[in-house]
């Protein structure tokens, strides 16, 4: 375990390898992930609610 | 490991089957179920199901995830549903982000104060608990430490943050994953009820299990299962902020425990080995709370119009939407995390970790709770 440290937050999981409970390649990307995801979609609303 | 990776875009074509599973299950509970529910008569009683029961979209959500994985798959989540699944931990998140619409800045200070004076007297206490027990049941030291930080904080991100700074082993981490994992679903479930049963409000519940309940995913699941309104002042508004707060300490904790762990061993053991709080907060700081921030910030500003806080004008349109949307990702995300409840690998759990376990898991969330009620006069509202 000790040499398959990851950097990230891991903040939400479960039992089992680590990589199998997310497509990115550590749990940083996922949070980056998240925040582009939070962009997009605030972004429409917003664009949305405009017109 | 890392390098294993075919990358987020190239696996997200083979993620649409199980998208689609996920986002067919959310419509049908939301469109059908649910209203099926409100309007049907059992035992005489309109709704019965959700006054005595308290279900709703999110519980059953979390059952279907169950129910496939676990019964109707075999135990094994089939390979073209698999990657969709995987999405599950990155819409809790984006969920988690959108929240900052829930709250100013004041809001934040106002909450943030009370639920680091909780998080922080149940952290300390629980680690101090964890090391005490794990020298009374004889336990490894590494197991020790990733069972202090597992049931102090995080659950799941704890003890896989605390394994290589305490050198623990695979089995080891997953041991102490399948208890944390197993009692806190005990607890997502029951929490509702006992919630619901003792008339506490969204204040007092929300606070109670965002320092009571091990996992972030499942403080989530239970706050919405008590009540599924994201608006200022509901349960989930007040349990993520304490989730946040005790995410944020993740990298201090880790740091507490390595101090410890590293203590015990001797000099040559530990040179090259032990690092320093500044790496840790590198390493680990969770940034999609930078992202959180980001939300409360442009709340803030009025970026998204009123924000609806009780006494103050009414949501704007946009918040409004905002709140819906966030319903629907957060019911996507606990599809997700229910299709990732193994009864197979909760079993992993067992003898004097699972003992230490248990009881500081439980004595965790009793005594929050009683501390909850016995402070709930000095509980801030938002």
């Amino acid at each position: 375990m000790a040499n398959e440290e990851k950097t990230g937050s891991e903040t939400i999981g479960a039992a089992g390898p680590k990589s199998k409970v997310t497509l990115f390649k550590d749990d940083r990307a996922e949070d980056v992930g998240a925040i582009i995801v939070t962009v997009i979609i605030v972004a429409i609303i917003v664009l949305m609610k405009m017109h | 490991m890392n390098n294993e990776s075919p990358g987020f875009f190239r696996q997200l074509p083979s993620a649409l089957p199980g998208l689609a599973l996920i986002i067919v299950t959310l419509v049908v509970i939301r469109m059908w179920i649910e209203p099926w529910m409100a309007g049907a008569v059992i035992l005489g009683q309109k709704g019965w199901l959700i006054k005595v029961f308290h279900l709703n979209f999110i519980l059953l959500g979390i059952l279907c995830g169950m129910l496939y994985r676990n019964v109707i798959f075999g135990g094994t989540m089939p390979e073209i549903f698999s990657n969709g699944f995987k999405l599950s931990r990155l819409m809790i998140k984006t969920g988690i982000i959108m929240l900052g619409s829930l709250y100013t800045f004041s809001a934040i200070v106002q909450l943030g104060a009370m639920a680091i004076f909780l998080i922080g007297g149940f952290v300390i206490m629980t680690i101090v608990m964890v090391l005490w027990l794990g020298k009374l049941f004889g336990l490894d030291r590494s197991m020790t430490g990733v069972l202090a930080n597992a049931l102090s904080i995080c659950g799941v991100s704890a003890a896989v943050a605390t394994a290589p700074a305490v050198e623990a082993k695979g089995s080891q981490v997953a041991y102490a994953i399948a208890t944390i994992l197993g009692f806190g679903i005990l607890t997502m479930f029951i929490s509702p009820f006992i919630g619901h049963a003792l008339g506490l409000t969204d204040l007092q519940y929300g606070a109670w299990i965002g320092t009571g309940i091990l996992n972030s995913g499942q403080v989530l699941a239970s706050a919405l299962a008590f009540n599924p309104n994201v608006t200022p002042g509901s349960a989930v508004s007040i349990a993520e902020i304490w989730n946040i707060m005790r995410v944020i300490s993740i990298p201090f904790a880790v740091f507490a425990v390595t101090v410890w762990y590293w203590a015990g061993q001797s000099e040559a053991d530990s040179a090259g080995k032990k690092k320093g709080l500044g790496t840790l907060l590198v390493e680990k700081f969770p940034v999609f709370v930078i992202g959180f921030m980001v939300m409360v910030f442009f709340t803030s500003m009025g970026a998204f119009g009123d924000v609806g806080i009780k006494g103050g004008p009414p949501a704007s349109e946009t918040i409004k939407t905002l709140r819906d949307v966030m319903q629907w990702v957060f019911g996507f995300g606990l599809v997700g995390l229910g299709g990732y409840i193994d009864f197979k690998e909760l079993r992993q759990a067992g003898g004097a970790p699972l003992k230490l376990g248990l009881i500081v898991g439980a004595t965790k969330y009793i005594m929050a709770l009683v501390v909850v009620l016995l402070i709930k006069d000095y509980l801030v509202s938002i």
